[in-house]
């Protein structure tokens, strides 16, 4: 029962990390929906799967090995886009820009 | 010791932790140890990747992450806290620290995901880039402090920067509640950083 729940909640997070992606005004905030809506989908459906699947328990593990993965490279490759767009350019729009009082 | 001013006294707790840092707990853990945590990693991963429990395989794998983990042994293990013996740090970890991090770790990433959402609906944001000081040092402690700061609700991790031996992150938040660094650091870290100093500088 419990692995339906989770493969529902995985599914509106999705749906609604897309919507995110659309409607945020720039590059930083569009970064937010992606990261966190993408990793704690993925990670939810892939739970789901481990809980639902007929099988051994090396492949529930393997699973589980693969969550691991996606929530150890997700952020950083969030990271890595935010300081790249910040470097190449893009001028966020924000209340208070503490970066770039120190990198001038 | 009491005749020293208030406003000196954090400052010497200050130099006395980092004195206690540089002559005993810096040092790296004994070869022995590194190599023994290594192989312990290499060789349940070992184990779950290759799906076969028969003896054959298992002497195959056991040698061949040895050979490794003794050629690797700092790569994993270098920026572990010096304490305790090998099985109590084996024990805390598996017992306690390990469950208390990936409770602490899925309520904040289901929040972080239902904040999002009514993020999307309402479009209640006010961004700001904030500043905050952590007191963590070495390399392993920072990137999982910050990889944790990105999953949590409405904070996202930009750059890291070393001056005078502090260090600083600077975080993307997506709704300014106040301007103070201490107070911001506080709600941004939350109780991570309590639990990632019990085991790495």
């Amino acid at each position: 029962m419990i692995e339906y729940l989770l493969l529902a909640f995985g599914e509106v997070v999705m749906i609604f990390g897309a919507l995110g992606i659309i409607r945020f005004p720039d590059v930083y905030t569009r970064l937010h929906a992606a990261t966190k809506c993408d990793t704690g989908g993925a990670m939810t459906i892939l739970l789901a799967l481990a809980l639902y699947i007929d099988a051994s328990v090396f492949i529930k593990l393997k699973l589980l090995v693969l969550t691991f993965l996606i929530a150890l490279i997700n952020p950083m490759i969030s990271h890595a886009i935010a300081k790249g767009a910040y470097k190449y350019g893009i001028k966020p729009e924000v209340v208070v820009d503490m970066y770039a009082w120190d990198n001038p | 010791m009491s005749r020293i001013p208030f406003y000196l006294k954090e400052r010497l707790e200050e130099v006395q932790k980092r004195v206690l840092y540089e002559s005993y707990e810096a040092q790296k853990l004994p070869v022995w140890e590194r190599i023994t945590l290594t192989w312990i990693v290499l060789f349940s991963f070992w184990i779950v990747i290759t799906a076969n429990t028969s003896l054959d395989n298992l002497i195959i794998g056991g040698i061949a992450t040895l050979i490794i983990a003794s050629f690797m042994r700092d790569m994993l293990m270098e920026d572990v806290r010096h304490k305790g013996h090998l099985i109590e740090k084996i024990i805390y970890f598996l017992l306690l620290y390990a469950p208390q991090y990936l409770i602490i770790m899925a309520f904040r990433l289901i929040e972080s995901n239902i904040k999002v959402a009514k993020n999307v609906i309402f479009m209640d944001i006010k961004p700001g880039i904030m500043k905050i000081r952590t007191d963590l040092h070495s390399d392993t402690g920072v990137t999982i402090l910050a990889n944790s700061i990105t999953l949590t609700p409405g904070t996202l991790t930009l750059d890291v920067s070393k001056k005078l031996g502090e260090t600083y992150l600077y975080v993307h938040w997506i709704y300014v509640e106040t301007l103070n660094r201490e107070k911001a650091g506080e709600k941004i870290k939350g109780d991570i950083e309590e639990w990632l100093k019990k085991i790495f500088w």
